[in-house]
């Protein structure tokens, strides 16, 4: 009788278990940014068919997002949809057209420099949104206390 | 150097139904292998560890195993490569029979799915033997290295999720063939790599690549039978 398990204890004990290089971290942040995505488009596409069917609704949740933890929500959320398309980009663009750099060395390298990628895509629109937050939840302009600021 | 060793057990037979671990500190020298310690242990302090071995030279592929979370041949892997902490699993994905040894029909099952083996009905131009240049031999020279010992297989994501799926060792094999200017099936096995459970099912973790003891580009395989399906065949 073999110790019992089932797929999806082994992939779990897999994903938190396993001591793989970048090419294993690189595959659990694309799934994880991946069903991050996932669950704000399911969200958003409620929340947005509420505008016809229940304005007020609506309403209550443009309130809520403008909350602060869902601010910060959003900002980890540019981040996933930047990394999720730059390492869909990596893996697509090698696989159809460079299977030959498919190698050790090669791989290692090109999962650090998405992650650089995704990173210099993300700090742009962060900073802004990061600004946003600041002035309209907390009366903190960051461009005012800059010497050359407003 | 002081090792200290936790190994995996599991053994129905005698009593032990909970997978749990135990542990043994030894007296190793850092050049050791791991299979080296697990012998010493099964020969001078508990016999009743059960692990595959048969060459232990890294040719023969039985002792595949995780070792501190990663899969290795443990002839293979030396204690100052490893760490004076080591844990011992058996490879992910596989049922676990006993101890580290696991059952390894469903991953044979899959490796005879993409028929491993020669397909030529013609009979050789000088009756004796089928020539090929040494260009198209290259061609396939590196999945030829595969010694079916699952290390690759049971480190892929998608194999934990989805036991259906043939895994990288399968299609390793089948790139072998599919690949060999001499072979007249790569159709047939490009067809059954292209259906569910197959070579589309590869999420290009990496794993297998770097899990493999024989430095097979795993992944840059999987990839070139995926470029196969999509343009309908292969050139040689």
């Amino acid at each position: 009788m073999a110790a019992p398990s089932t797929p999806l204890k082994n992939t779990v004990k897999g994903y938190a278990t396993y001591m793989g290089r970048e090419g294993h971290y690189a595959f659990l942040l694309h799934r994880l940014t991946g069903l991050g995505v996932l669950l704000f488009l399911t969200i958003h596409i409620l929340d947005t068919a509420t505008v016809y069917f229940y304005p007020s609704l609506y309403e209550h949740a443009i309130e809520l997002y403008r909350a602060t933890p869902f601010m910060l929500g959003e900002i980890g959320l540019l981040f996933a949809v930047i990394y999720h398309g730059v390492n869909g980009l990596r893996i697509a663009v090698t696989d159809m057209w460079m299977p030959k750099r498919w190698a050790i060395e090669k791989q290692r390298k090109a999962v650090r420099l998405t992650l650089v990628v995704a990173i210099l895509l993300w700090t742009p629109g962060a900073l802004v949104m990061l600004y946003n937050l600041l002035l309209h939840n907390f009366g903190v302009d960051l461009l005012a206390m800059l010497p050359f600021g407003k | 150097m002081l090792v200290y060793l936790k190994i995996y057990r599991y053994n129905p037979e005698a009593g032990r139904n909970v997978p749990s671990f135990d542990t043994y500190n030894i007296e190793a020298e850092p050049t050791d292998r791991v299979l080296d310690l697990l012998e010493h242990i099964k020969g001078e302090i508990d016999g009743t560890i059960s692990f595959r071995r048969s060459c232990a030279h890294g040719v023969c592929g039985s002792d595949a195993m995780r070792i501190n979370g990663r899969n290795l041949l443990a002839c293979k892997a030396l204690v100052k490569d490893v760490g004076n902490e080591i844990t011992v699993e058996p490879i992910l994905g596989l049922p676990v029979l006993k101890d580290m040894i696991v059952d390894m029909e469903p991953f044979f099952d899959s490796y005879k799915s993409i028929m491993p083996f020669l397909v030529n009905e013609d009979v050789p131009a000088d009756g004796k033997e089928r020539r090929q240049s040494p260009e198209q031999r290259e061609r396939f020279d590196d999945t030829t290295k595969c010694i079916l010992c699952a290390a690759c297989t049971t480190s892929c994501p998608v194999f934990w999720a989805d036991d259906q799926y043939v895994g990288p060792a399968a299609m390793v094999n089948a790139h072998r063939f599919i690949f060999d200017s001499r072979d007249q099936a790569a159709d047939k096995r490009l067809e059954i790599l292209a259906d569910h459970g197959g070579a589309f099912r590869c999420r290009t973790a990496f794993n297998c690549t770097e899990a493999c003891p024989r430095e097979i580009h795993v992944t840059q395989a999987i990839a070139e039978v995926k470029n196969a399906i999509t343009s309908g065949g292969v050139e040689y």
